[in-house]
C-alpha cells in the first residue's frame, strides 16, 4: 500500500451520552479513493468535523504527514493540505463565482494579505481560478453571484472552492446530495478525472451506493461511531456484519452491484 | 474598465468641486463642510469593518479620543507640529486598537458589539477621571494650530478656518483613497468572504481572527486620524468623544448612506450633520427628527440613500434597452 498521509489514534467523540466516534483508528494513504458509509448517526460527518478541525477532538491523537494536528486551527490545516467540502452548501453567497473561488487561490498562495493591491492586477490568481472554475465546469458562470446559482451548479461550486484550496487530502461530505442524474455523472467524472491526475486525495461520505461502489476503491463502514468493516468493495460487500446493519433500503443496493 | 474611469472622473469632479468650497462658500459652511470630512472619515474607515467585514462596533469612539488626545497631549508637552501631531495621535488609536481588538475578535456578532461597548465605555470614564492628564470633564485644552511645516520648509499657516479646510481635505482625500483601495484588494475579498460565511473562509485557509483583529486597528487608525484632526478643529478634546453616542454615530451614518458601497458612508455623513444642523435651528431635541427620518430610510430606502440611488440608475438604462 502507498505512503500514509493521515492517522488517527484513539479518536473519540460525545455528544452527552451519544458516542459518534469511539477510539477510532484509521489512516488515510496517497491515492487511494476512499468513501466512508454507514447509516445515519453512524459518525460519518463526525470523523470529518474531526480531522478537519470543525469539532474540537476530545480524545485522541491526529497525525498529518507525519506531525501531530490535533489541536491546529482551522486554517493551518488548510494550509498545510487537509481541506473539506460540505454537505449542505456553504459558500459565499454574496460573492460572484470567481469571488468565491479566488478567496481559497489567494489565501493559498499568501496573496491574500495586500491591502493596497488592486484584486484586478493579480492576474496569477485569476489564470489559477479560472482553471478551476473550468475544471469544474462553470466558467460560463463565472460572474453569477452565488446565491444565483441552480442547485446541481452550486454543489459543484462547492467542490471548487475546497479544491481551490489544493489540497493533498479533500473531505467531501454527500457532494452529490440533491443532484439530478446528468449533474451527478458531470461531478463523479470530475472527482475521478481529479483523483487520477495524482494531486489530491479523495475521501467521499456518501449515502448513495452507486456513487460509492462506482467511485471508490476501498470502502470504510462505520456504526454507532465504530468501525465496521474496512476494506474494499469486494471484501464490503461480502462482509457478514455489513449485510446485518443495512437490512434496510440500502440492502439490495449493495447485493445489485455483486453481479456487475 | 470604463467604469473605472467614469468613477476615477467623479472622484476627480468632486475633489476639483471640494477645493472651492472655502472660496465660494461663508466661514461657517466651510466649517460645516470640515465636520462633513472628519465624520466621513470616522465612517468611510469604520464601514471597512461594519459593511466589509460584517462586525458591529459600537467602541470606536474611544479610538477618535485616542486621536485627540493623543495630538492633545503631544502638542502639550513635546511639539505643536501638527503633521507629528496627527500622526502621533493615530499611533495612540492603533495602539489602543490592537489592545481592544486583541480581546474583542475572538467574539463575533452581539458578544462582539457589547465587548466594545464596554471597552469604548472604559476608556470614556479613564479620561474623565484622569482630570491630572486630561482635564477630565473639561477637557483637553491649549491645542493649538501651528503652521504646517516639513523640515522647517514651505511654512503653511491653517490658523484660519479657510486654511485648516485645506489641511484637512488633503486627509480626507488620502483617507478615501485608502478604503477605495482596501476594498478592491485581496484583502478586501478575504475581508468580504468573512462577512459573507467566516467559517468557509477558514476552510479557505484564511486566518479569520488575524484579519478581524487587522480591519479593527485599520478602521481604529481611520478613527484616530477623524479625532485628531477634531482637537485640531475645536482646539480641545472632550471625553465625550469617547462615549459610546459618539460610538454609534459611524453606525447611523453607515446605515443612512449604504453599507455596501464607498461613497455611502460619505454621503450618509454629509446628510447626518448638514441634517443635524438644520433640525437643530427648530428644535433642541434633535435626535427626535433624526430619529424619524432614520427610520424613514431604513424602512423605505433598502441599502441606505446610496443603494437607492444606483438601483434606480441601474434600472432605467436596462429599461431603454427593454
Amino acid at each position: 500500500m502507498g505512503e500514509s498521509l493521515l492517522t488517527t489514534h484513539r479518536l473519540s467523540n460525545h455528544f452527552g451520552m451519544v458516542c459518534t466516534a469511539r477510539d477510532l483508528d484509521l489512516t488515510f494513504e496517497r491515492g487511494v479513493l476512499t468513501s466512508i458509509i454507514g447509516p445515519n448517526g453512524a459518525g460519518k460527518s463526525t470523523l470529518v468535523n474531526l480531522i478537519t478541525g470543525h469539532l474540537p477532538v476530545q480524545a485522541g491523537v491526529i497525525r498529518f504527514q507525519g506531525r501531530d494536528i490535533t489541536r491546529l486551527p482551522i486554517h493551518e490545516r488548510v494550509r498545510m493540505g487537509i481541506c473539506r467540502s460540505f454537505q449542505i452548501v456553504n459558500v459565499f453567497p454574496e460573492l460572484t463565482v470567481a469571488q468565491n473561488v479566488m478567496i481559497p487561490v489567494l489565501a493559498r498562495t499568501g496573496r491574500s494579505w495586500r491591502p493596497l493591491r488592486s484584486l484586478s492586477r493579480e492576474t496569477e490568481a485569476m489564470r489559477e481560478t479560472e482553471a478551476m472554475l473550468a475544471k469544474v465546469s462553470l466558467l460560463p458562470e463565472r460572474d453569477t453571484p452565488a446565491n444565483a446559482l441552480s442547485h446541481g451548479d452550486l454543489r459543484l461550486l462547492e467542490v471548487g472552492v475546497a479544491l481551490a484550496a489544493a489540497p493533498t487530502l479533500l473531505f467531501l461530505d454527500e457532494p452529490t446530495a440533491g443532484m439530478n442524474p446528468v449533474e451527478r455523472v458531470r461531478l463523479l467524472d470530475n472527482i475521478r478525472q481529479l483523483a487520477r491526475e495524482g494531486r489530491t486525495t479523495f475521501v467521499v461520505v456518501e449515502h448513495d451506493m452507486d456513487v460509492v461502489f462506482s467511485l471508490s476503491e476501498r470502502i470504510i463502514v462505520l456504526h454507532r461511531g465504530e468501525i465496521l468493516c474496512d476494506g474494499t468493495p469486494g471484501q464490503v460487500r461480502s462482509d457478514g456484519k455489513v449485510r446485518e446493519v443495512y437490512l434496510g433500503d440500502d440492502v439490495s443496493d449493495l447485493f445489485r452491484y455483486r453481479e456487475e | 474598465m470604463s467604469a473605472g474611469y467614469r468613477n476615477a472622473a467623479a472622484a476627480a469632479a468632486v475633489l476639483l468641486a471640494l477645493c472651492a468650497v472655502p472660496f465660494l462658500a461663508g466661514k461657517f459652511t466651510t466649517y460645516l463642510a470640515i465636520r462633513i470630512m472628519l465624520l466621513g472619515i470616522f465612517a468611510v474607515g469604520y464601514n471597512l469593518l461594519l459593511g466589509q467585514t460584517g462586525l458591529l462596533s459600537f467602541g470606536h469612539g474611544a479610538f477618535y479620543a485616542a486621536g485627540a488626545y493623543g495630538l492633545g497631549l503631544f502638542g502639550v508637552h513635546v511639539s505643536n507640529n501638527p503633521l507629528l501631531g496627527v500622526a502621533a495621535g493615530v499611533a495612540a488609536a492603533v495602539l489602543l486598537a490592537l489592545l481592544v481588538g486583541y480581546l474583542c475578535v475572538r467574539h463575533t456578532e452581539i458578544y462582539f458589539a457589547m465587548l466594545t461597548l464596554a471597552f469604548g465605555m472604559m476608556v470614556f470614564s479613564l479620561v474623565w477621571n484622569a482630570r491630572e492628564i486630561t482635564g477630565g470633564d473639561d477637557g483637553l485644552i491649549g491645542i493649538v494650530r501651528a503652521p504646517v511645516s516639513i523640515f522647517g520648509m514651505a511654512r503653511m499657516p491653517i490658523g484660519k478656518d479657510s486654511q485648516f479646510y485645506f489641511f484637512v481635505l488633503f486627509f480626507f482625500a488620502l483617507s478615501v483613497w485608502a478604503a477605495h483601495r482596501i476594498r478592491h484588494s485581496p484583502f478586501g475579498l478575504a475581508l468580504s468572504g468573512i462577512r459573507e460565511n467566516a467559517r468557509r473562509s477558514e476552510f479557505a485557509g484564511v486566518p479569520v481572527r488575524r484579519y478581524r483583529l487587522a480591519v479593527f486597528v485599520v478602521s481604529g487608525a481611520f478613527a484616530g486620524l477623524a479625532g485628531s484632526l477634531e482637537a485640531l478643529l475645536e482646539s480641545n478634546a472632550r471625553p465625550f468623544m469617547a462615549h459610546w453616542t459618539h460610538s454609534a454615530e459611524p453606525v447611523l451614518v453607515s446605515l443612512l448612506g449604504g453599507l455596501s458601497s464607498l461613497a455611502g458612508p460619505l454621503v450618509g455623513s454629509a446628510i447626518f450633520v448638514a441634517m443635524r444642523e438644520i433640525i437643530q435651528r427648530f428644535t433642541e431635541n434633535w435626535m427626535l427628527g433624526f430619529g424619524i427620518v432614520l427610520l424613514v430610510i431604513i424602512m423605505g430606502f433598502r441599502g441606505g440613500v446610496t443603494g437607492t440611488l444606483s438601483a434606480l440608475f441601474r434600472k432605467a438604462p436596462a429599461r431603454e434597452r427593454g
